[in-house]
C-alpha cells in the first residue's frame, strides 16, 4: 500500500529533493512513475531495459535536483526531457531487439497498459493527445519519429523518402502546433 | 548564417535531434541572443508534451524500493556552491589614478568600438550591440566600472558602462582564453551584503574580445562587485567556477 503523493508544488519537491529530502524523492516519484515510465518504455519496447532506466532516472534527479531551474521551465519538462535522454542513450547503446520494435510507420498503440494506469492519466495528458490527433499525419509521424526514436531531419527524410526541406517544415509547424496549446492551457 | 537560419534550427534543438555541426553554430548564437533563448525553452516544453503519447505503462512495484535503497546507500548531495569570496584589495593611492586611467580609458573604448565597427559591418547581431554601446558611453547617466584579470587570467580586462536611468549595461572584455567546449563565462552582480546575482552567460571571439550587453539589477547600481566567473556551457545559478575577472571591492 502506498501513501498519497504530497500536495506539495512539483518545483517544491525538486527543492526538497535537492535538500537531500528522501521523502521528497519517493514522492516525486509516485507522482511521476507513470508518465516517465510509459515514456522510456515507448522507446526501449522492453520492460526489463525500462525499469533499469526508471532506476537511472531517479537516480539522477536525487543527484543534480539542484540543477532544476524553475526560469528556464517546467519540472513536467526537467525530469521527461532526462528520462527521454537516458532511453535514448540505452536505446543507442543496445539491444537489437529494441531497434527491432521500432518502425518508421510505427504509432502507438493505445491502451497496451494497465487499465487502472489509464484511469489515472492526467487531464493534460488527454488534452495533450487530442490535439496531437488532430495534427496532419505527417506531422505527428515527424514528431513521434524525432521524439521517441531520436532520429535526425536528416534520418527521417531517409526513412520516410521525403525531402529534408519538407522533413523540417512539418517538425517546425508540429512543434509550433504543441507552443500554442501551452499557450492557451496556461491561459485557461 | 543568418537570424532566421538560427530560429529553423531551434525545433530540432527543443528536440534534441540536431546535426553535430547545426548544434555548435546554434550554441554560439544563443550565448548572445535572448530572443532565441526565451523561443528554445518554450519550444522545449512543447516537446516534452509529446511524452504524453506514450501508451500507459506502469512499473513493477520493487523499483520505488529499489530506488530508495540506492538513494539511501549513497553519500548526501553535496551542498549547494558557496558565496564566492572576493579578491581584497589594498587601500593606497589607487583612487585618483583610478580615475586618471579610466578617462583614457573611455576614449581608447570608443576608438575600439569604431574599429569593432568597421570590421563587423556584416554581423548584424554584433551591430545592434555596438550601437547600443555607442549610445551609452556617450549618454550623461552613463557609469563605468574596470574590472581587472584576477591571477587566473593576469592578461585579462573589462569595462562594464551601465546607465544609471535605465540599468542597461553593455560589457567588454580583452584578453579572456577562449573556454573549454562545455564551458562558457558568466557575469555576476553581486551588491553590497549579498548574494551573486546571475547576468549575461558569454563566450570570447578568437582574439579573446567579447562585448555584449545586460540589464543592471537595481539592487546592483550603487557599489557593487561585479565579477566574471567561468561556468557549464549554459550558465549556473550561483557561481562555481574560479574567477577571471573583477571589479575592486568598494
Amino acid at each position: 500500500m502506498q501513501a498519497e503523493p504530497s500536495q506539495i508544488s512539483d518545483n517544491d519537491l525538486l527543492k526538497a529533493i535537492a535538500r537531500g529530502d528522501e521523502g521528497a524523492l519517493a514522492d516525486c516519484y509516485d507522482r511521476y512513475r507513470l508518465i516517465l515510465f510509459s515514456l522510456i518504455l515507448r522507446i526501449l519496447h522492453d520492460r526489463h531495459e525500462a525499469e533499469d532506466v526508471l532506476q537511472e532516472v531517479f537516480l539522477q534527479v536525487w543527484r543534480r535536483a539542484r540543477d532544476f531551474d524553475e526560469s528556464r521551465g517546467r519540472a513536467f519538462t526537467w525530469l521527461v526531457t532526462i528520462a527521454r535522454s537516458r532511453a535514448l542513450d540505452r536505446l543507442r547503446a543496445g539491444s537489437a531487439r529494441a531497434r527491432l520494435a521500432t518502425g518508421a510507420e510505427q504509432e502507438p498503440r493505445e491502451s497496451m497498459g494497465d487499465a487502472a494506469a489509464d484511469a489515472v492519466r492526467s487531464e493534460e495528458g488527454e488534452i495533450v493527445r487530442r490535439a496531437l490527433a488532430e495534427l496532419p499525419a505527417e506531422q505527428r509521424r515527424t514528431l513521434f519519429m524525432a521524439y521517441f526514436e531520436g532520429l535526425t531531419q536528416t534520418e527521417i527524410a531517409a526513412r520516410l523518402g521525403d525531402p529534408l526541406g519538407t522533413v523540417k517544415t512539418r517538425m517546425r509547424t508540429g512543434l509550433m502546433k504543441l507552443r500554442e496549446l501551452l499557450r492557451d492551457q496556461s491561459r485557461s | 548564417m543568418n537570424h532566421f537560419d538560427y530560429q529553423e534550427l531551434l525545433s530540432a534543438y527543443a528536440l534534441d535531434v540536431i546535426e553535430p555541426g547545426d548544434g555548435q553554430a546554434l550554441a554560439e548564437h544563443l550565448v548572445t541572443c535572448a530572443e532565441c533563448r526565451d523561443e528554445l525553452i518554450a519550444l522545449r516544453e512543447a516537446g516534452s508534451l509529446l511524452a504524453h503519447a506514450s501508451p500507459a505503462a506502469v512499473p513493477g512495484d520493487h523499483v520505488r524500493a529499489q530506488i530508495l535503497d540506492k538513494v539511501r546507500a549513497e553519500a548526501v548531495p553535496s551542498k549547494p556552491a558557496q558565496v564566492v569570496q572576493m579578491p581584497q584589495r589594498s587601500k593606497t593611492v589607487w583612487p585618483n589614478l583610478l580615475r586618471i586611467a579610466a578617462a583614457i580609458a573611455f576614449f581608447a573604448l570608443l576608438a575600439a568600438v569604431v574599429v569593432l565597427w568597421r570590421e563587423r559591418q556584416r554581423d548584424r547581431d554584433l551591430m545592434a550591440r555596438q550601437r547600443e554601446a555607442l549610445t551609452l558611453l556617450n549618454s550623461n547617466a552613463a557609469t563605468m566600472i574596470q574590472l581587472s584579470g584576477t591571477p587566473t587570467a593576469p592578461g585579462a580586462r573589462a569595462t562594464l558602462v551601465f546607465d544609471k536611468e535605465s540599468g542597461r549595461a553593455v560589457l567588454m572584455t580583452a584578453g579572456l582564453p577562449t573556454p573549454a567546449t562545455d564551458k562558457a563565462y558568466e557575469v555576476w552582480f553581486i551588491p553590497k551584503g549579498r548574494s551573486p546575482m546571475p547576468g549575461k552567460v558569454f563566450s570570447v571571439d578568437s582574439s579573446g574580445h567579447a562585448m555584449i550587453t545586460d540589464q543592471m539589477p537595481s539592487e546592483a547600481m550603487n557599489g557593487a562587485v561585479i565579477a566574471i566567473t567561468v561556468e557549464p556551457k549554459n550558465g549556473s545559478a550561483a557561481p562555481t567556477g574560479a574567477i577571471y575577472l573583477a571589479s575592486p571591492a568598494s
